[in-house]
């Protein structure tokens, strides 16, 4: 066989632990189950709104926006996502191996999220323009017209907030550490507490849902879009980044502390 | 060649002491049994020593440095705790490939480990399908991946059959005659006494025995009569 050299630098090391983190994400079959699941939803929540659409006044709304109303429970794949690449080393007392192989906990964490990173983008940016291809596709001519740019700017928009909620999600599961509580807890902030506080209290729109509702979803912009001191989506682009880099170092903090 | 040395280790977990002051070194070319009753505190010093808690206070080093400080951890030490250590939707040799990725190992590495756990036939099915047995031999299969200088093993023997005891008995001896330094902990004096060439008995997160077989064992009959008189005060 052959033998690692004795000293390996800490880019090699970091080299090394992000290979391993892809591939234990790759060959978790929760991973692609999830993903495909995620897919086929949102197509048929896409097919849902259009039909709905089609039956309503289709001409005052746009392909990209019915394409991408279904999004937003769409995002609890990705959220589910997150939840099981951190969560899952918990099953079988798989973190021990993790944890003798890669001691160095922090570089270990990191390399998970961006393990994470590389595996969700081009899946949230199917999941993003799979709806709207449907959409316009059946809508044709009766939608309301876009522009081009429109559509590459929403889409990337979803496609970047999707990857920040996984990844959110993923310092969640590593600070909880059990899925089905990581999972509630982010599914009832997204779902419940979420738009509860946008609705009362005014400070929530730089909260990590609404935050990130602004980089895609015009129509959910709290305060409404062109209101005064409401987050334009380069903003809440900024926000949820911030929010996401917040959460993994909190995620590592903890990671480092702890007793597995 | 690499020595363990746990000195002074204390743990405590809210109002319980784990650990109260283990002191032992596990040497080169030799086969160390850590033994004691379930609950003397031999998971907890295996799982300090390789930086899974964190001691209150005390040292658990290789060599001159903890665990967590190794350059290249998979090719200095193996360890094998209770369980796969795997996820029960991988197979078995998916499990052993990221493992092999995060030293860099080459795939071929992993067919090998496979080969000399017995593991071949079974590489491809899931682990949430392998016997308690196979699901130990894959967890060896991933310590032996490095080929390590050390071996640290908690209760080795617990759910192999006969044959597996055997195996891994032999396995052990090799190790440690070609040099290698084997730690494991075991809460049955009888499989151990034929593997073991140190001992060191540990009860209620203290050492109250340390020293070679021979030496432990002393006037008794047997090591687990030794191990008796010194954790219960029979004579």
């Amino acid at each position: 066989m052959t033998v690692p050299p004795a000293t390996r630098t800490r880019g090699r090391e970091g080299a090394q632990a992000l290979a391993a983190e892809l591939s234990k994400l790759v060959s978790l079959p929760a991973t692609w189950l999830t993903l495909g699941g995620t897919l086929v939803v949102n197509l048929i929540l896409a097919t849902a709104f259009t039909t709905a659409g089609l039956q309503g006044s289709t001409g005052t709304k746009s392909a990209v926006d019915i394409g991408l109303a279904s999004i937003g429970y769409a995002q609890a794949g990705f959220v589910i996502l997150g939840v099981l690449a951190a969560c899952s080393e918990y099953t079988g007392g798989q973190i021990r191996t993790t944890l003798t192989a890669m001691p160095r906990r922090a570089l270990q964490l990191t390399a998970k999220h961006l393990a994470l990173a590389i595996v969700v983008f081009p899946a949230a940016a199917s999941t993003a323009a799979s709806g709207v291809v449907l959409t316009a596709g059946v809508l044709g001519g009766t939608a309301a017209p876009v522009t081009s740019g429109h559509v590459a700017g929403a889409l990337i928009g979803v496609t970047a907030y999707l990857a920040l909620t996984t990844l959110i999600s993923a310092a969640v599961g590593a600070l909880v550490r059990r899925t089905l509580a990581a999972v509630v807890v982010l599914l009832g902030y997204l779902f419940v507490a979420g738009p509860l506080l946008r609705d009362h209290v005014p400070a929530a729109k730089y909260l990590p849902d609404s935050a990130g509702f602004a980089m895609w979803f015009p129509s959910a912009r709290f305060p409404s879009a062109g209101d005064a001191g409401a987050v334009t989506p380069a903003q809440g682009a900024l926000l949820l980044v911030a929010w996401t880099a917040v959460l993994i170092a909190a995620g590592v903090l903890g990671y480092r502390r702890w007793d597995v | 060649m690499e020595v363990i040395t746990i000195d002074d280790l204390v743990k405590r977990r809210g109002s319980r002491t784990i650990l109260s002051g283990i002191s032992f070194q596990a040497r080169p070319g030799r086969v160390t049994g850590l033994l004691g009753p379930n609950g003397a505190g031999k998971s907890s010093t295996l799982r300090v020593l390789l930086g899974l808690d964190r001691a209150t206070s005390g040292t658990a080093l290789i060599g001159s440095v903890p665990f967590v400080k190794l350059r290249n951890p998979l090719a200095t030490v193996g360890a094998v705790l209770d369980g796969s250590g795997a996820h029960r939707a991988r197979t078995g040799r998916a499990h052993l490939r990221w493992v092999a990725r995060s030293a860099g190992l080459p795939r071929a590495r992993v067919d090998e480990v496979l080969e000399i756990v017995g593991l071949t036939n079974a590489a491809s099915k899931r682990v949430g399908g392998y016997s308690l047995g196979m699901g130990r031999r894959l967890g060896l299969a991933a310590a032996l991946l490095g080929d390590p200088e050390i071996l640290v093993l908690d209760e080795p023997v617990n759910g192999l059959d006969p044959d597996g005891i055997r195996w891994i008995r032999t396995l052990l001896r090799e190790r440690a005659a070609s040099g290698r330094t084997v730690l494991l902990s075991s809460h049955l004096m009888e499989e151990l006494a034929a593997t073991v060439d140190d001992v060191v008995v540990v009860n209620e997160g203290t050492v109250v025995a340390d020293g070679t077989l021979d030496e432990v064992t002393g006037s008794h009959r047997t090591l687990e009569d030794a191990f008796f008189a010194l954790t219960t005060g029979a004579p």
